[in-house]
């Protein structure tokens, strides 16, 4: 296997990890499956682009814009959507998300049309030479950032009173309440925490995937088998069954067959679920958001 | 007694609906009766046994598939390719169920929606198979005799007799031991495993069963339009299935057909407006799980309902 190969898929599973990340600080803090979570990642790439195109910043403040406004949409998706669905069935929860999911992706169809549009990248398209293969810098740079925001969620929920909070009401809401967290606006907090979460996914695979629509379901798809691969409920799982995925997705599609690629992921995904379904970290509560 | 004049009333409307319209409108109608033959199986593993499952259009594919197929390539008729169809798709119901018998809640959630994918990307890839994404066209129409089921009028009856047949064959397991049993699991798994219900068995004959009334659907909708492709059997199907439980009334008989008949006739009456009205589809979705979670069926008083 090329570094190069292992380097894009490194990349591509960053993406993916970030996009399991956003999902799983949601999940240990309301016990929601945010089937719209692709949806969240595609309306945070919109903003970027709005921001760029139609606010007429340049890349990086359109990025911060993006989140200013991604605080908005995802404090108001909480209260309408999120909020309400906290804690009930598991079938009320999957179904009122997806509901969720189709009406994001149709808004965006309707107000940006069906058509997919380029992000360039922070990166550029340049090349580095190491260890005498030709690395892009964008792959880099999208590992970079995806350890530089792991690492910051890491601080900020284990340094800052507010990220300690937000764990103390993932972990034990009415513990939580007795010692006077403000349980239901630290959910929210967590909420919009994985919303930003999302924009800078969806910033970071713009450039890659195109901005469009649909471009939800399979970077939410992925993101899925990377939580189960890494553990549900883990945030290091997060990152190591992301990274797993996206580079078993190039090596599959390299060597074995690109058109059945999604076959072998999620029949990867199915056999971790019947054979060890704890993934690599484990569902274990302690070490919840 | 009002409620058997009710049914009368329903039944005689339902009979002669091909009298009083024709063409379009009939068609939506047998596209909301194949809709409803998966909801009503679909329903036995959702509404009764507590299982959702987000990949229920793999068996309306595979039912679709393998009709299409024997009776193209082999030249087999509906009514040998009908069977068939239902034990392939009730087979690979059956190895479904399997690895997720031990599942619950959103591990078997993403188990079906990952078997949903497979066989989505299995019917658009094996090209020397299934024919790819340009689909299976030519497929004949369902004839008894000499009598061919080609016009919207003629397959209404066909569609209703296999909705009425599957509605019976609903109710029956609904009001069965299985369906106590069933009702068990989905209430309480380990107070059901202590009385001695055999949860193992019944999960496996709910996800079997409804896999086989899902390719039995697949199987009409294949020779009702002549014409399959993947395209017909994406994730969005499944969620729609699964709404349509949902909005009838998870766990009664005929809230999945009242679902059916709703969320197959909108869309088609407002094709034009596609986006906008997919984007009011799913803040409805969001209502409908926030609001009404036990679906139209939860706005009848509870003495009236059967």
């Amino acid at each position: 296997m090329t570094l190069q190969l292992l380097l894009n898929g490194v990349a591509m599973g960053c993406i993916y990890a970030l996009v399991a990340l956003g999902f799983v600080i949601l999940y240990n803090a309301t016990g929601i499956i945010n089937f719209a979570q692709g949806e969240i990642v595609a309306t945070g790439a919109y903003l970027c682009l709005f921001a760029m195109s139609g606010l007429g910043f340049s890349l990086l403040p359109a990025l911060g814009a993006a989140i200013l406004m991604m605080l908005v949409v995802a404090a108001g998706l909480f209260v309408l959507a999120y909020y309400p669905l906290r804690d009930r069935s598991v079938l009320v929860g999957v179904v009122g998300t997806i509901g969720v999911g189709i009406a994001l992706k149709n808004l965006l169809h309707l107000v940006a049309g069906p058509l997919p549009h380029p992000l360039p990248s922070l990166f550029g398209t340049g090349q580095v030479d190491f260890a005498g293969a030709a690395m892009s810098v964008q792959s880099l740079g999208i590992i970079g950032i995806t350890l530089l925001m792991f690492a910051l969620y890491f601080v900020y929920t284990h340094f800052t009173s507010v990220g300690i909070r937000m764990r103390a009401a993932a972990q034990d809401r009415e513990m939580a309440r007795m010692v006077g967290i403000p349980v239901s606006r630290t959910m929210c907090l967590t909420f919009v925490a994985s919303g930003l979460i999302a924009t800078l996914a969806g910033f970071l695979a713009a450039p890659v995937v195109f901005i469009s629509p649909d471009m939800g379901l399979p970077l939410m798809l992925k993101g899925f088998i990377a939580i189960v691969i890494g553990g549900f409920g883990s945030i290091p799982g997060a990152i190591v069954g992301g990274i797993f995925v996206g580079v078993l997705d190039s090596v599959v599609a390299t060597y074995l067959s690109s058109a059945y690629r999604d076959v072998f992921t999620f029949l990867v995904l199915i056999s971790v679920i019947v054979l060890r379904p704890t993934g690599f970290f484990g569902e274990r509560v302690g070490q919840r958001i | 007694m009002k409620a058997r004049y009710a049914w009368a009333a329903i039944g005689v409307i339902a009979v002669s609906l091909p009298l009083l319209t024709s063409g379009y409108v009939l068609y939506v109608c047998n596209l909301a009766m194949i809709f409803a033959v998966i909801a009503v199986g679909l329903n036995l593993l959702v509404g009764y046994g507590g299982q959702v499952s987000v990949g229920h259009a793999a068996f309306f594919g595979i039912g679709a598939y393998t009709s299409a197929l024997l009776c193209v390539d082999r030249g087999w008729s509906f009514w040998a390719a009908l069977p068939a169809a239902a034990l392939v798709s009730g087979l690979a119901g059956f190895l479904l169920g399997l690895p997720a018998l031990r599942l619950r809640g959103h591990y078997l959630i993403l188990v079906t929606l990952g078997f949903g994918e497979i066989v989505r990307v299995i019917l658009q890839n094996w090209q020397a198979f299934t024919k790819g994404p340009t689909g299976i066209g030519g497929i004949p129409p369902v004839s008894l005799g000499n009598f061919a089921f080609v016009s919207e009028g003629r397959f209404f009856y066909l569609a209703l007799a296999f909705l009425v047949v599957a509605i019976a064959v609903a109710h029956r397991i609904a009001h069965s031991r299985s369906g106590r049993e069933l009702m068990s699991v989905r209430d309480n798994e380990v107070a059901a495993e202590l009385v001695g219900v055999d949860t193992t068995r019944v999960k496996l004959f709910a996800f079997t069963l409804s896999a086989v009334f899902a390719g039995v659907a697949g199987s009409l909708y294949a020779h009702m339009s002549g014409f399959i492709s993947p395209d017909m059997f994406t994730f969005e199907v499944s969620v729609a299935a699964l709404v349509m439980v949902m909005l009838g009334g998870p766990g009664t008989v005929f809230g999945p057909v009242a679902g059916a008949l709703v969320l197959t006739a909108l869309p088609e009456m407002l094709r034009e407006f596609k986006e906008l009205y997919l984007f009011f589809y799913g803040i409805g979705i969001l209502l409908l799980a926030v609001f009404l979670p036990r679906g139209l069926a939860g706005l009848i008083p509870r003495g009236a309902r059967r």
